[in-house]
């Protein structure tokens, strides 16, 4: 293991790629931690201990995402939820709006132009939800019960230099992702996730251990490593459908005539569905705050704003199970998968090559997918619902942030592996 | 001074998101996103995209400075 690592400094290609990853990242902290200017960071620290344990539920899972910087309302205080939430809107508008459809079809061109239209979207974004912020906290409802001034001095003008300084943010940090997939290692947008992430578990684990005591924290501690493991089993697991290439003969080579296997793993969709489903249980919250309905606004405090009402629970888990049938739908299509295979000369032993092939595998996915759905929407659910046994954890994302760590973790060190297996052969994964 | 640096901060903020915006939009979107594919052939990045990452970082270095002064600034 070690050695890997030492090997893996020692090829000049991949320390510049590590190299650049780090320095990257280490940026994104610095900016995360950096306060806007016009707030006041003293009176931020005091309201920050004063409502430390999950105050504002509101925005708490971009606080999450944003690595704790969104209450600090520092410079990058939106981190990368507005890249998701754009992401996530385009993704579902392809399936609804014909031209966009159309531009997926057209191939890489067409993705890029989607790409494009996503920024665009991630700073519209941006500027509407620094606006939100920086009104909340100017208001006085970020930080529920705290009296402190966050933003002392509320003319226009420094208000307005806060949230584009904010929004000028959201662009850079969308670049800054952009330049890790492109001359670093791994994907930007999702190690910058898990930087945050990251960034916010030691001060969680503290709280917990502070709030509820050693017995509870070892036991969060041990139910975080068997979610670790299990992730890992879950996400390594595949079913190999195997396939069979025909000889051809080209020329006087021969080519073909090998069997293989076409690995469907068991977690298609990674942990996407994961982000889409919290990601759209946070859209009621912030209806209820700008609609000022005092019905639909006890309904939601009531049912959907804690993790810890029955209902809450059963929307998330079936919304995750929906978006991963969902997810796997939109990347995996049978059809040109077997088209594929047709054109080079493959088939699935026992199966006649096109339609039926489709149809098998379509059938395949689609079983396979269940397992998959239910494994996210339990090792997601299940955590919120121990924990709330024990009552008020400031742990509210357990299953969703481990999720999202190991992914993205698993994904970016088999990258790595790859880079290394160019060189030579034994790399950190055996 | 104070408003001098706001407004700085201001204009290079809006000159900051632009060139973001201009660049070529690689990788990204939810298709990659939690090593969902293949990665994009990368290819040499052009003149253009050299000269817009120098652009970008100069305006950054500048967007950040103004913030640092500013925040001393407002602190003081």
């Amino acid at each position: 293991m070690l050695t890997a690592f030492t090997r893996a400094f020692r090829t000049p290609d991949l320390r510049k790629k590590l190299l650049f990853t780090f320095g990257i990242v280490i940026l994104f902290r610095i900016g995360s931690v950096m306060p806007a200017p016009g707030v006041s960071t003293r009176s931020v620290n005091t309201c920050l201990s004063t409502a430390s344990t999950g105050a504002s539920n509101v925005y708490s899972l971009i606080n999450l995402f944003s690595g704790g910087a969104l209450l600090q309302l520092s410079i990058f205080a939106l981190g990368i939820m507005p890249y998701i939430t754009s992401s996530i809107i385009l993704q579902l508008l392809v399936v609804v709006i014909p031209r966009l459809e159309q531009l997926k079809k057209e191939g890489s061109a067409g993705e890029q132009k989607i790409t494009q239209y996503t920024r665009y979207l991630t700073i519209a974004l941006g500027i509407l939800q620094a606006t939100g912020i920086v009104a909340l906290a100017r208001s006085g409802r970020l930080f529920p019960g705290c009296t402190a001034a966050v933003i002392p001095d509320t003319s226009l003008f420094r208000i307005a230099t806060v949230v584009i300084t904010m929004t000028a943010g959201v662009g850079v940090i969308m670049w800054l992702g952009e330049l890790i997939t492109a001359r670093g290692i791994g994907n930007g947008m999702s190690l910058l996730i898990f930087t945050s992430i990251a960034a916010r578990l030691p001060s969680q684990g503290s709280a917990i251990l502070q709030v509820a005591g050693g017995v509870v924290f070892t036991l969060v501690c041990l139910l975080g490593l068997a979610i670790v493991v299990f992730v890992i089993f879950v996400e390594q697991s595949q079913r190999r459908i195997p396939v069979q290439y025909a000889k051809r003969l080209i020329g006087r080579r021969m080519y073909g005539g090998t069997s293989t296997y076409l690995p469907i793993k068991v977690n298609q969709a990674g942990i996407i569905p994961v982000i889409f489903a919290s990601s759209l249980l946070q859209l009621p919250q912030l209806v209820g705050q700008v609609w000022n309905n005092q019905g639909f606004q006890d309904f939601e405090s009531r049912y959907l704003s804690r993790g810890d009402h029955p209902l809450y629970l059963a929307a998330y888990g079936l919304l995750i199970i929906f978006f991963t049938y969902f997810y796997v739908a939109i990347t995996f299509n049978p059809t040109e998968v077997s088209d594929n295979m047709k054109k080079y000369g493959g088939f699935i032993p026992g199966i006649r090559p096109g339609r039926p092939t489709a149809e098998y595998l379509d059938h395949v996915l689609s079983r396979i997918t269940l397992p998959g759905s239910l494994f996210l929407g339990v090792i997601t659910v299940l955590p919120l619902a121990l924990l709330n046994l024990t009552k008020d954890q400031p742990f509210p994302f357990a299953g969703t942030s481990v999720l999202i760590m190991v992914g993205v973790g698993l994904e970016t060190v088999k990258q790595i592996e790859s880079q290394l297996m160019l060189r030579n052969y034994e790399g950190f994964l055996r | 001074m104070e408003i001098g640096l706001s407004i700085v901060v201001i204009i290079t903020s809006v000159i900051l998101v632009m060139l973001v915006l201009l660049h070529r939009a690689k990788g990204g979107g939810l298709s990659t996103l939690f090593g969902g594919g293949v990665s994009s052939s990368l290819g040499g990045s052009s003149v253009v995209e050299k000269n817009l990452d120098r652009l970008t970082i100069a305006v950054g270095s500048v967007w950040i400075i103004a913030i640092i002064g500013l925040g001393l600034l407002l602190k003081s």
